[in-house]
């Protein structure tokens, strides 16, 4: 029995190095997770869902879990890139590989921009300024309607097949969109990752636990908060990128707060603070809705209940709780 | 399991009961991947919001796109091959529409789609079925959809559209010198009935006084009415669908408006009658695609009437229910002459296919694919006049359809 527990002893001190290993390199080790999703789950669009709100709710876990800030306006930035890539290819006819920087540059925009007036406020007052400039977009976005297709929606710019390197890409067939679609992720994940890893990436935790005293280390918080902002709405515009991508129209709902709301829920299920997280909230969220959906009508109530006993009894979230309770992985995230 | 384990062992998980729960997830996740087997079933992608404000009509589509697949399973299938419909919630929110509707073309490999109950949502559905070649037919009021600009030779557009609908009610309700004022929902049908309104109001020669925009799902009207007072119509419009007619026209009947002007809809709509009572929609006048009344001089809204009595247990089916019948009947019509789903041949059979499900006779357009259809106008019974509860209404008119209710293929752009 001695041996045993030694044996024990020493294969779990293993698979801590494996999991330390594994969590230096949490961009490929993420990638190759992802790359199975649409084998694991009911249907390639339910995949590219998940990618698409994974990638959303990555960046805004970067302004939430990482520095603190509860922002209830990301849909903006989301519609917004969703928006643009949609205008640039079907009204001024960019190809596809133009249209996604300049919609990745214009969410940029707006974020500083709202990052600029709302990052001034803290607490409850910041979340409410987010989510009235948020809905500003949203009724420009309804107003503008020779632009925007207003109510109905843009549409009108199928992207039906990608030229890369001379080589011919069908981007109807799910299984390439999804892959496609990836190396969109695999960006977000990847600049992801650099924040967090830079000094950056330590100052705006710095300033999630205790404000004061990182302005008294001498940070400027105002400018750091200014820069995550701007970075977290750049990260999901690029989940709007690839949203329009995807579905080949911008619903006008993607800039409603319902969608911010869901970005919310999203990563309080997966996770806050965990890197990995976003895309199992994300999963989660859609795999509920979707399977939930098919055999009831009734499915807000089932998915409801399980976000509240998520919210009383998991606070971690599902990706947090599970690196706390896996014995090799604790003191590491 | 033995006790000492739990001694040697700090407290949690240990690595191989995760992985075991982990490996038992990804099977569960796996598993309706494996019972889906490949068979010749003819299937068709229902999208339809069956959450939501339109719940109530939803679920008369689908309940009545049941019937139309039951009654030619019953006759053996097309070709001898089972029909099958695949109902899906679009939650009436167009990228979860495209989702779904990408998922039963990837996943669920539907031969054709019929369904949505939204301007935007039938866009969507249409977006995604158009870049694909899968046959759509819509069965929500829209007069974008003919347009040139989302039309494709697999777009089809079964429901009544917003010009058709306003012109007919106006031709009932308005006269020359009268002045109307209009309250309408903020978002495309309600807009594009407005502009249907305005434009049969110009050929008449009524005069608008005022309109009140508010927003989609609003529960409060009041402010509204005393604004609409003040304006002095003789008729007000009140342009809005689903519940938000329902908590409308009440509000306007507790304010008084009906002594004032009568009240004017361009869909008056079955369930939010039932939903409210006679007393408030009485006199309402208001334009439809089909009432099960008709079935005392039609032939054919008789047998519809039949049919849904004996499925549903003696229930009658209604003005939306109605669209998801002719909607997935005329696409099943078409699918017997072409003898298959082949989407060439299918296309070609709808464009010249003459169907007569429900109420009379009807036929798509070549140019838009449009359903050209009688519309009739209504107007609801007061209490007294009804010889059942379920007689609801009577037919003020019963306007055949004609080339010339729609808007010519010119002005659509389409080539003609």
């Amino acid at each position: 029995m001695a041996v045993e527990s030694t044996g024990e002893a020493s294969s779990l001190s293993q698979s801590r190095r494996l999991f330390a290993v594994l969590s230096d390199h949490r961009v490929l080790v993420s990638l190759v997770a992802l790359a199975l999703l649409p084998w694991l789950l009911p249907s390639k669009a339910l995949a590219v869902n998940v990618l698409i709100y994974g990638v959303v709710v990555m960046g805004y876990n970067l302004l939430f879990g990482y520095t603190g800030l509860l922002s209830f306006g990301h849909a903006a930035f989301f519609g917004t890139g969703a928006y643009l890539t949609g205008i640039a290819i079907g009204r001024w006819g960019l190809p596809w590989f133009a249209a996604v920087p300049l919609a990745i540059a214009a969410g940029t925009a707006l974020a500083v921009l709202i990052g600029a007036i709302s990052t001034r406020t803290r607490g409850i007052y910041f979340s409410m300024v987010t989510l009235a400039l948020a809905q500003l977009v949203y009724y420009v976005a309804l107003q503008a309607s020779s632009f925007t297709g207003g109510e109905n929606g843009l549409r009108g710019f199928t992207v039906d097949r990608i030229d890369l390197l001379g080589l011919q890409i069908n981007f109807l067939d799910p299984v390439n969109k999804y892959y496609v679609l990836m190396a969109f992720a695999a960006l977000a994940l990847w600049v992801q990752s650099r924040i967090l890893n830079s000094p950056f990436g330590a100052v705006i935790e710095a300033i999630r636990e205790n404000e004061q005293r990182a302005r008294a280390c001498g940070y400027d918080v105002e400018r750091c908060k200014l820069i995550v902002f701007m970075l977290s709405g750049a990260i999901s515009a690029i989940g709007g990128c690839m949203s329009a991508l995807h579905l080949s129209i911008v619903p006008l709902d993607s800039l409603h707060y319902q969608t911010s709301g869901m970005i919310v829920m999203m990563v309080l299920l997966g996770g806050a603070r965990s890197f990995f997280g976003p895309f199992i909230g994300a999963a989660t969220f859609l795999i509920l809705e979707d399977v939930v959906s098919l055999w009831t009508p009734h499915w807000q109530i089932v998915v409801g209940a399980i976000f509240v006993v998520f919210v009383l009894f998991l606070p971690k979230g599902i990706w947090g709780t599970l690196l706390d309770v896996l014995p090799f992985a604790r003191e590491r995230r | 399991m033995p006790v000492y384990e739990t001694k040697s062992r700090p407290a949690g998980l240990s690595r191989r009961k995760a992985m075991m729960a982990m490996s038992a997830g990804v099977a569960a996740l796996a598993m309706p991947r494996l019972g889906r087997a490949a068979d010749d079933t003819i299937r068709i992608g229902f999208p339809t919001p069956l959450t939501g404000p339109f719940a109530a009509e939803a679920r008369d589509q689908v309940k009545c796109a049941e019937l139309a697949v039951k009654l030619v399973n019953d006759k053996g299938g097309i070709g001898g091959r089972k029909v099958e419909l695949l109902v899906r919630d679009d939650k009436l929110n167009a990228g979860e529409a495209a989702t779904r509707t990408l998922e039963l073309i990837e996943k669920d490999k539907v031969h054709a789609v019929v369904g949505a109950l939204s301007s935007a949502v039938q866009l969507a559905v249409n977006e995604v079925t158009r870049a694909r070649g899968v046959i759509y037919v819509s069965i929500s009021q829209s007069d974008t959809i003919n347009e040139v600009k989302d039309f494709s030779k697999f777009t089809f557009h079964e429901a009544l559209n917003p010009h058709m609908t306003t012109a007919a009610v106006a031709r009932q309700t308005l006269k020359k010198g009268m002045k109307v004022a209009h309250l309408v929902a903020d978002y495309a049908y309600g807009h594009e009935m407005l502009r249907g309104f305005k434009r049969a109001q110009a050929s008449i020669g009524a005069e608008s006084v005022g309109e009140i925009l508010h927003p989609f799902g609003a529960a409060d009207y009041s402010t509204f009415m005393p604004r609409l007072m003040s304006m002095r119509p003789d008729v007000l419009c009140i342009s809005n669908f689903g519940r938000d007619q329902a908590n409308a026209i009440k509000q306007a009947v507790d304010f008084g408006i009906k002594q004032q002007m009568k009240i004017v809809v361009p869909v008056i709509l079955h369930n939010q009658r039932l939903a409210v009572g006679a007393d408030v929609f009485e006199g309402v006048v208001g334009g439809a695609n089909y009432y099960w009344g008709l079935e005392t001089q039609n032939k054919t809204a008789a047998e519809f009437n039949k049919a849904f009595r004996t499925a549903n247990g003696g229930a009658i089916p209604t003005d939306y229910g109605a669209y998801g019948y002719s909607g997935v009947g005329s696409l099943l019509q078409a699918m017997q002459v072409a003898g298959g789903t082949d989407t060439e041949k299918v296309v070609a059979a709808l464009e010249g296919l003459q169907y007569d499900l429900t109420k009379g006779p009807q036929h798509y357009r070549k140019c838009d694919h449009q359903s050209v259809q009688s519309v009739l106008v209504l107007e609801s019974k007061k209490k007294s006049a009804m010889a059942n509860e379920n007689d609801l209404f009577a037919i003020v008119a019963n306007d055949p359809g004609a080339d010339e209710m729609l808007r010519s293929c010119s002005e659509l752009g389409h080539a003609t």
